[in-house]
């Protein structure tokens, strides 16, 4: 029976449209996946539900109840609660206390019988601490109930607030991406908890995750957004394996083989590295977000970081240039260890950061922009190179920079970092909310780079490009580095790469059923799956292929390609 | 009767029987500052709900200690009521004041909510208590005089009744203090902290933001107004001097330098802010080391501002909060049993 129904929702920003006439059934006593790239309006569709965003049109029931104009609160008492990606806690009050204000604001008690102290409250008072203990001892929480909420490790205080939503009785419970954060064992650990909660309190969920892994082991059903339309639809297990989702997240498989730029990145490989970064740690809070990140980059070479959102790019980035205390480790950068140094010091020596949404002004000109650079450099600069490198931007030189539209201004920032002479750039989501054409045009500046012997660390969610384009590549998985290798490698096995995005290739491997003929093993692409796959798989693969009498990596190719017919 | 509730009551008699004996014995310019404490303390008091409880910042509080003042003035001679019933429509029309203020509150918050109340403390400061349009409300230039008042059939008035009116409004503010800490353990007071640490989360755990938030204000006004109404008998007239907008200014500053979340440290804020500036005019002149000084007025303003520096730094959750969490330290390393917990008392 469907419990939540929606219908031809359509949000837009500006003239952005996030949802295009989405819609969307709930089935009672299910759980229900929601995923899709970066922007593609998951976010959007959530806070619709959730009530934090209005749609424009379309209609949102619940158990016949409309939900489309209802307030945040009026939500609450018909049954939705919710979970905050950034874990919105109440942190100055006990757990306890956390779970008990949703219990009786959903109550009849009063403010004033209350700082009476009159029976009524304190009867009630003592009913909804005992409903609070209940659930705190099904989330195995008992014993933090007289902890302040805020004193918890993050992944605890997830678990929290799964009990405080559980607390209001809902019917239905909206999951923010629970997993965020969370290293590969936690998540495990939550997709136990959110099955024992399914059957424990009878409740329906709808799950909000970048983390396949999670999606695919705990949902039911599935829906796929990408740029604000519907996808696909299905079981997990079809849309693992669907050739639209697959190319959604990946972006648009491509033609070219960059058989020069291996060349290029052979050459380089002697050379001391530029940037060397070993065993990195940080986070924001609580929440740690990398852990024991290992990265070089040589010089002139250009090498990509990939991986699913929330596996800690941007962070490893943000605390490579200083923008964040790295908590653990070494960032060595030209032969000086810049380990904690502030972002100011670090970009003196040569190393820019183009953050996402590109740290620009948007009320200086064009021309303006760029003539700061004499300020940072502590050099008068010349910058007519930047227009010739970027024709268009010279017939815009005394256009404010917010004026322009996203791809130029993005020129205007890769312009201003060329201008300063790096030694390396880093370039956080450059093609993020850009057109593909605009991203091609971007890509080919990445090479205008390498000519001009400037190593390049991207962060991209278009893998195959970001491949393209690269020497070497990183796939982030769950805040570490889940595989790394020459990017020619790694775009000839899409495979591995998707398993990253789509839920790990190894769970696959050992779920699908197995036989057939040898085939021989790539030992370079074995090294990349023994990184990654976890101990009991991997011990299960040796037995397999010791039984069999052939090598493990002709068994995990031969699952991958049965992963790959399905 | 639960024992903590027991002892909290106990807890405020103690402090009633206590405080009341202090100013016995003083002159009259004593004995008024000590009433005057206890209205800034009311006044003190309302932010520890509206701030500290709630997380709102107001910086208009004396705006509705001023309205309350008005009213009950107002009442008092040209109405001639009992001074009962004069608190009464003081707290009413502050009540409605703190609503009204509070809807732009439902939008705004921080910096923004700072900077609309203060505009509403200036428009109030400038344009009603010291405009002629105003005088019905007012009473002119002049302001209110109240010179015989009765408040249970007693008789209390400035000149030689102060005690009366210290008494009466020293149980009040007991009462409402003792109200107070109960409501902070209470599920109203969980849901006003609740709005505090995350409003997003009230909303969405089915918290009524606009109710709550309205509720937190009016009653916030209310017990400023509470103070305030009680002026004219303490002072024997209203002027706009005393709730112009210097001293809700104040009131956030000693609030924060005291600790706002503490019901005890506004009786704390009260008794510094009434009595520090006396003393000072009293006995801030003289020789020493024979060097004439003169300590005046402007220096405690200055030494509030400092205070406030050093206290931020050296006692971030104000001077009550701090020393309550030393002294809590100190036993437990005594070796008393105690877990960690917020309390107000």
């Amino acid at each position: 029976m469907t419990m939540l129904r929606v219908r031809d929702l359509t949000v837009r920003f500006g003239g952005i449209v996030a949802l295009d006439r989405v819609s969307l059934d709930l089935n009672r006593g299910e759980i229900l996946g929601l995923i899709g790239p970066n922007g593609a309006g998951k976010t959007t569709l959530f806070n619709c539900i959730s009530g934090v965003v209005r749609p424009d049109t379309g209609s949102i029931y619940f158990d016949n109840h409309s939900l489309t104009y209802a307030p945040v609160h009026e939500r609450a008492r018909l049954g939705v609660a919710r979970t905050f990606q950034n874990l919105q806690l109440w942190g100055s009050m006990t757990v306890e206390e956390n779970l008990i204000v949703p219990m009786d604001a959903l109550g009849r008690r009063n403010t004033f019988s209350d700082a009476l102290y009159l029976p009524f409250s304190g009867y009630a008072e003592r009913a909804s601490r005992e409903r609070a203990r209940a659930i705190l001892h099904v989330l195995d929480l008992d014993r933090y109930a007289r902890t302040l909420a805020g004193d918890l490790p993050a992944g605890i205080q997830r678990r929290v607030e799964l009990a405080r939503a559980l607390a209001m009785r809902p019917r239905l419970v909206l999951l923010d991406e629970p997993a965020a954060g969370l290293d590969a064992q936690e998540t495990a650990h939550l997709a136990e908890v959110l099955h024992a909660v399914r059957q424990r309190f009878h409740v329906s969920m709808l799950l909000v995750d970048h983390d396949m892994s999670l999606v695919m082991r705990v949902c039911d059903y599935v829906y796929v957004l990408d740029f604000g339309k519907m996808l696909a639809k299905g079981e997990p297990s079809a849309i693992r394996n669907d050739s639209k989702v697959i190319a959604a997240y990946l972006g648009e498989e491509s033609k070219k083989l960059p058989g020069d730029i291996q060349t290029i990145a052979q050459a380089k490989k002697d050379e001391r590295p530029l940037l060397e970064v070993s065993k990195l740690a940080a986070g924001y809070g609580g929440l740690e977000v990398i852990r024991d990140i290992n990265l070089t980059v040589r010089p002139g070479e250009v090498v990509a970081c990939i991986g699913a959102n929330g596996a800690g790019k941007t962070t490893t980035l943000r605390a490579i240039s200083g923008m964040i205390h790295p908590r653990a480790g070494r960032v060595t950068f030209a032969g000086k260890d810049v380990t904690g140094s502030t972002a100011e010091r670090i970009s003196k020596l040569g190393l820019i950061h183009i953050p996402e949404g590109r740290g620009l002004f948007p009320n200086l000109s064009v021309e303006d922009t760029l003539r700061l650079v004499s300020n940072t450099a502590g050099r008068e600069v010349d910058i007519s190179p930047a227009f010739k490198l970027f024709s268009r931007l010279r017939e815009r030189r005394h256009q404010l920079v917010g004026t322009l539209s996203g791809g130029e201004q993005q020129m205007v920032a890769l312009a201003r970092a060329i201008l300063s002479q790096p030694r390396l750039v880093m370039i956080d989501e450059m093609s993020q909310g850009l057109a593909p054409t605009v991203v091609r045009q971007l890509f080919e500046i990445i090479r205008v780079f390498r000519d001009e012997g400037i190593a390049v660390l991207l962060v991209e969610q278009f893998v195959e490009s970001a491949l393209d384009v690269a020497d070497r590549a990183y796939v982030f998985e769950h805040g570490t580095i889940g595989l790394s290798g020459p990017a020619v490698e790694l775009r000839s096995d899409r495979k591995l790469v998707a398993g990253s995005y789509l839920g790990s290739a190894a769970d696959a491997a050992a779920i699908a059923p197995a036989n057939g003929n040898g085939h021989h093993a790539d030992p370079a692409l074995m090294e990349i799956v023994s990184v990654r796959v976890p101990a009991k798989v991997k011990r299960a693969l040796e037995q397999r292929a010791e039984t069999e009498n052939r090598p493990a990596g002709a068994v995990v190719v031969e699952l991958l390609e049965k992963v790959d017919d399905q | 009767m639960t024992s903590r509730l027991m002892f909290r009551v106990l807890g405020a008699l103690v402090a009633f029987a206590l405080l009341a004996r202090i100013p016995v014995g003083f002159d009259v310019g004593f004995k008024f500052d000590a009433a005057l404490a206890v209205i800034w303390a009311f006044g003190l008091l309302s932010l520890v709900l509206l701030t500290g409880y709630v997380g709102q910042i107001s910086l208009c509080q004396a705006t509705f200690a001023g309205v309350g003042a008005y009213t009950a003035g107002m009442m008092v001679s040209s109405v001639h009521v009992d001074y009962l019933v004069a608190v009464i429509a003081g707290v009413v029309v502050a009540f409605a004041l703190g609503v009204i203020v509070g809807l732009p509150a439902l939008r705004l918050r921080g910096i923004t909510l700072a900077i609309v109340t203060l505009g509403i403390a200036l428009v109030f400061d400038r344009y009603i208590f010291q405009d002629h349009a105003f005088e019905w409300f007012t009473g002119g230039t002049g302001g209110w005089r109240v010179g015989q008042a009765t408040m249970f059939g007693l008789r209390m008035d400035s000149s030689t009744h102060l005690m009366a009116a210290y008494l009466v409004l020293l149980a009040l503010f007991c009462l409402v203090a003792l109200l107070l800490v109960n409501l902070h353990e209470s599920g109203a007071g969980r849901r006003f902290r609740a709005i505090r640490d995350s409003e997003l989360a009230a909303a969405t755990m089915g918290v009524n933001l606009t109710r709550y938030k309205l509720l937190a204000f009016g009653m916030s006004a209310a017990i400023a107004g509470m103070g305030g109404s009680f002026y004219p008998l303490v002072a024997g007239s209203v002027s706009p001097q005393p709730f112009w907008l210097f001293t809700s200014l104040q009131f956030a500053a000693i609030a924060v330098l005291m600790g706002v979340r503490y019901v005890p440290a506004a009786a704390l804020g009260g008794a510094f802010m009434a009595f520090v500036p006396d003393v000072l005019t009293r006995y801030g002149h003289g020789t020493f080391m024979g060097h004439a000084y003169e300590i005046s007025y402007d220096w405690f303003q200055i030494a509030v501002g400092v205070l406030l520096i050093v206290q931020l730094i050296a006692l971030p959750d104000g001077v009550w909060g701090d020393l309550r969490s030393r002294v809590r330290h100190a036993r437990s390393a005594a070796g008393a049993v105690g877990g960690r917990r917020v309390k107000v008392a």
